[in-house]
């Protein structure tokens, strides 16, 4: 090496170290990552207790790399260089085929816990008087399985569904949307949630198992945004994959222009939306459906010819529920996850005549509250 | 504290590199001093104790060893060597075995050694080896005793080598914590070596290492024969990318600082036997054993009863200390066996093959070796074992391995030549002119690489905390 070289490379190395240490210091810190979809770890000064235990250290080492200057970038180059050495995969993500679909990888679980978890659904049968139905909505790695990278292991050969229908009881009705959901367009390409035409689709299967027919709408989806990336976008670092478009159909106020909403976002009943179109400002747009996580919606449709109908809900239902409420003059969103109290009193009280515990796959695999269906 | 890490890269060294050059050159072993046992406290504070107690007591023992000498007592001097052997394998006994032999025990039926779920404090089997050898050097006359307890200091906490080595020996050091260079150079050799090590460790370790994990985490009644072996091709390289890797940044920040350690790997995936592959793998593991126990023991000018005894002894030695658990032993005796059937007949036979035999030979011998290293649990072991040599449930190959052979093929492909000194050779033969527009665009590539893998950081493991 000659002086000269020696110089430069001391030089950038020093550069390097110290610009990115410098500027870290100067850049102000985030709090919320949009790219990555959450919350960024924040300085906290050391106090005797936490220099201590060492949880000082920990949150230190998370809140650099956090906050490290274009941290949004240095993912993205990261994912790219993944791809460029033939990776089909990055952060447990995996990159479809088509180069613009990404996958939440599954994983199955053993057939005593799945027999656990439909033991509450079995329970819940027993515990009403009135008719209830279980129906699992197939994840993307089953219904696009031909976007997915050749031989990927951790998908969804839809066994799970076909173990869960068999250790139905009697009282059980079964509902299979496996071979329901089909084609290009029931599933965002960036989020794990079905799309709005997915849901269409669900809800026609649906409808005609516990009705014996559904509404078929004679209008067109509506485009609300073309900018949206999902949570299985976030975790990918892939930042050449496009954006989805995100649709509504049925009208805000229903077809008859009399359906209304009532949300309980906070402890108290409020009047709510179908669509709360401010969502679509930010990046979390799938909450744009009723808002997003909450412990109870009730959907309320006068001019409907069904009755009063439960759904045991995952996020999925948020886009479902509008569809469901064409047909019936209450849908209650009802989350397991939020509720403490006893379903079958709620059902009592509040005379449903049906009830659908409809979960996603992977929330019916790794949800903890499922035992409180037994409540 | 790790070097793998952007808190250590961004902020940490760039305060050492700013607090070491502004200091003056009779106060900078000081600063090192002060800034390793930052670097050491950094995970585990109230561990900085062991850190003190360890200079005070071979400080003290090195004083005690020199003083009895100089009063011609040499029985004195050699009480004074075994005491200080004695608190430096209490120290790691109490640390490091302590729960492994009680569980032991306990497993046969005898309860009286409570376990106490001790954390072990990291690096503690380095710096032990590396304080003991120290007295046994004054005694021996190898090298002089330290009598200034900040350079003493230095020694023993120095970061660079401090918890994944290379086991340093005080006589190598010496001088160098006296007075050292410190050039332009020098430096920049440093700063490539340290790029080398972290992209070694950033780039194919922790990529490679996720393959291993998968098939670390397959039940054994799934694993297939191609699964097996991709998987343990994937640990090997995992390991000595990443132990390889933290021995080339050690060297790079050592240069950084002035100091030069010696190499600790050379090639070892090219051992055509047991017994190269321990010349060339941890090389400053094995120097240590072979000088401070192999030879003690009487090394091969011994009988031949004698000599199977002290290699049992070496490999179990040098097996146990890699981890409180009893694999590491089975791994150790493993090699133990080979290399007495290597010296006693089959090194002959090695020798009149061709060299592709020794090759084969070597490498699969090295991976069985490290299915015992690498799977602890005995009986998921067995079925690893079963797995590779086509006695598992679960046939020859299945869809899942083709995902994994398709997805990590170039990475593994990129490893396994790195492994070899094809590219080292070639950059030696490259024109010089190339070879200066080159360097600092390689050096800056993985620095910009690493950096995005780091900042990233959904996988870093850290390997050597049973070490």
């Amino acid at each position: 090496m000659s002086k000269f070289q020696s110089r430069l490379i001391t030089a950038l190395f020093c550069i390097y170290i110290f610009g990115f240490g410098i500027a870290q210091f100067l850049l102000p810190d985030r709090t919320f990552s949009e790219q990555e979809n959450r919350y960024l770890t924040q300085f906290q000064a050391p106090t005797l207790s936490t220099l201590k235990d060492g949880s000082f250290m920990t949150s230190f080492e998370n809140y650099i790399i956090d906050q490290f200057p274009l941290r949004d970038k240095w993912i993205q180059m990261k994912a790219q260089s993944e791809r460029l050495i033939g990776k089909q995969e990055n952060n447990k993500v995996y990159l479809g085929v088509d180069g613009q679909t990404l996958f939440t990888q599954f994983q199955s679980i053993d057939a005593s816990d799945l027999q656990a978890r439909v033991e509450g659904v079995n329970t819940l049968a027993d515990n009403v008087s009135v008719p209830v139905y279980f129906s699992i909505i197939p994840d993307k790695t089953y219904v696009w399985a031909n976007r997915l990278p050749g031989n990927a292991p951790n998908v969804d050969d839809g066994s799970t569904a076909l173990q869960a229908q068999a250790l139905c009881s009697d009282k059980v009705h079964w509902i299979d949307l496996y071979q329901t959901l089909q084609g290009i367009d029931v599933f965002y390409r960036t989020d794990h949630h079905w799309s709005t035409m997915g849901a269409y689709q669900a809800y026609q299967t649906l409808a005609q198992a516990m009705n014996g027919a559904c509404t078929t709408l004679d209008i067109s989806p509506t485009l609300v945004s073309d900018g949206f990336y999902g949570t299985t976008w976030s975790s990918s670092g892939a930042g050449w994959v496009r954006p989805d478009e995100m649709y509504t159909w049925v009208p805000e106020s229903g077809l008859t222009g009399s359906t209304t909403v009532t949300w309980y976002h906070t402890s108290q009943p409020e009047a709510g939306k179908l669509y709360d179109t401010s969502y679509l400002e930010k990046k979390d747009k799938y909450s744009m459906f009723l808002g997003g996580n909450q412990p109870l919606a009730i959907l309320r449709n006068p001019d409907a010819q069904g009755g009063r109908l439960l759904v045991v809900r995952d996020s999925y239902s948020d886009s479902l529920a509008p569809f469901l409420s064409l047909d019936y003059q209450e849908v209650h969103l009802y989350d397991l996850r939020y509720n403490r109290l006893s379903l079958k009193q709620y059902i009592e009280e509040h005379q449903i005549d049906q009830v659908l515990v409809l979960y996603s796959v992977s929330n019916f695999t790794t949800d903890n509250n499922l035992a409180l269906l037994k409540r | 504290m790790i070097f793998s890490a952007p808190y250590f890269l961004f902020l940490y060294l760039c305060v050492v590199l700013v607090l070491y050059y502004i200091a003056p050159l009779h106060l900078r072993n000081l600063v090192l001093l002060i800034v390793s046992l930052i670097f050491y406290g950094w995970g585990e504070p109230v561990y900085i104790i062991i850190m003190f107690l360890s200079i005070a007591i071979d400080y003290t023992h090195g004083m005690l060893v020199t003083r009895c000498k100089a009063k011609g007592n040499l029985k004195g001097a050699k009480l004074a060597v075994a005491s200080s052997m004695f608190f430096n394998l209490a120290l790691l006994f109490f640390f490091k075995y302590w729960d492994f032999v009680a569980r032991s025990l306990q497993a046969v039926g005898l309860n009286f050694m409570p376990i106490l779920n001790l954390e072990l404090p990291i690096g503690i089997s380095f710096y032990t080896f590396q304080t003991m050898s120290y007295t046994i050097d004054v005694y021996r006359e190898d090298a002089r005793c330290q009598r200034n307890i900040i350079n003493f200091g230095t020694f023993v906490t120095l970061f660079p080598q401090l918890i994944a080595g290379p086991i340093l020996q005080y006589k190598d050091l010496d001088s160098q914590l006296e007075y050292r260079e410190h050039t332009v150079d020098k430096f920049a050799s440093g700063v490539q070596r340290f790029t080398v090590g972290l992209a070694k460790k950033v780039l194919l370790a922790n990529s490679i290492g996720q393959l291993w994990d998968v098939y670390l985490a397959t039940p054994g009644a799934q694993l297939t024969t191609a699964g097996a072996w991709l998987g343990i091709l994937a640990f090997a390289l995992q390991l000595y990318f990443d132990f390889s890797g933290y021995s080339d940044m050690a060297i790079g920040l050592g240069r950084m600082l002035g100091f030069e350690f010696l190499e600790n790997f050379n090639y070892p995936y090219l051992a055509k036997s047991a017994t190269e592959f321990w010349r060339r793998w941890h090389i400053s593991l094995g120097s240590w054993f072979r000088e401070y126990l192999y030879i003690p023991l009487g090394g091969n000018r011994v009988s031949k009863g004698r000599l199977v005894f002290n290699l049992l002894v070496v490999w179990a030695a040098t097996g146990i200390w890699h981890g409180a658990s009893w694999n590491f032993l089975f791994w150790g005796l493993y090699y133990a066996a080979l290399i007495i059937f290597e010296r006693f007949w089959f090194s002959k036979v090695l020798e009149k093959a061709p060299n592709w035999v020794g090759h084969v030979y070597g490498l699969f011998i090295v991976l069985v070796g490290w299915a015992l290293f690498a799977v602890e649990d005995p009986s998921a072991l067995v079925l690893y074992l079963q797995a590779m040599f086509g006695l598992g449930g679960a046939g020859l190959v299945d869809s899942t391995f083709f995902y994994y052979l398709r997805n990590y093929l170039p990475i593994l492909v990129i490893a396994m030549v790195a492994a070899t000194p094809l590219a080292s050779n070639l950059w030696h033969k490259a024109p010089q002119r190339a070879k200066a527009v080159a360097l600092p665009v390689l050096v800056m590539a993985g620095l910009l690489l690493a950096t995005a893998y780091l900042v990233d950081g959904t996988y870093n493991p850290f390997l050597y905390f049973r070490f």
